[in-house]
């Protein structure tokens, strides 16, 4: 059941709060012209 | 261990700034992702330590397939190739090493339940260094990796909001959420009674 929780604490919510964060980007694929 | 695991990919993302933190955060846990439908067709169990509850660290945990050192690289193998063509080998790389870093961080911990080839073909030795013994020692070290993980995850945090000028808030807010709930998890996890 904790574990349940943590994913959802760890990977949504933290997640996604990070995600506000202006980090460099991991290559993205790119769309041809 | 739950929250160590956590922390650990809190710590890569502060060294691998790229990778974002919740594709981190799904690595880490990934072998243990896997393990949950094995473990709903009983493929593979829990068991209580003789003599003890089944409480925090007193399991055998006979995951012979997703946590076996060769179904681990596999596990980790297919993750990676999964983000290969959307972010990269570079990223994708530090993706299935983190999922690996899963085997890793429970090699120190397990009680020497951990095969080498999944199903424990050739029955080798299992592995397990068994941490989990010392409930005291385990619960710190996990306790220590959530906090340094919080904590550089801020340093590297701090320094890309104040070049950037922006996502300041969001930095903080990561950062104490990291360490509010590695510490809820860890306490469920120390005071959960079994499983």
């Amino acid at each position: 059941m904790q574990f349940i929780l943590a994913i959802i604490l760890f990977v949504g919510v933290v997640g996604a709060v990070d995600a506000g964060v202006p980090w460099p980007r991991c290559k993205t694929k790119e769309t041809k012209p | 261990m739950i929250a160590g695991h956590f922390g650990f990919a809190a710590i890569v993302k502060s060294r691998e700034t790229k990778v974002p933190l919740w594709s981190l955060m799904l690595a880490t846990v990934w072998l243990d992702i896997v393990f949950i439908p094995l473990f709903v067709m009983k493929l593979e169990t829990l068991q209580p330590v003789p003599g003890l509850s089944g409480g925090y660290g007193e399991n055998i945990i006979h995951a012979d397939y997703t946590h076996s050192l060769l179904g681990a690289l596999a596990v980790s193998a297919v993750f990676a190739l999964f983000f290969v063509p959307r972010w990269g080998k570079r990223c994708a790389l530090v993706l299935g090493f983190v999922s690996f870093s899963h085997w890793l961080l429970d090699l120190v911990m397990h009680r020497h339940d951990m095969p080498l080839l999944p199903g424990n073909l050739g029955h080798f030795p299992r592995l397990g260094f068994g941490l989990w013994q010392f409930r005291t020692a385990s619960a710190l070290t996990e306790l220590v990796l959530v906090l340094l993980g919080a904590w550089l995850y801020w340093r590297a945090a701090s320094a890309v909001t104040t070049e950037a000028h922006r996502g300041r808030t969001r930095a903080i807010v990561t950062a104490a959420l990291l360490v509010i709930c590695g510490l809820t998890v860890l306490g469920l996890d120390v005071t959960a009674t079994a499983g």
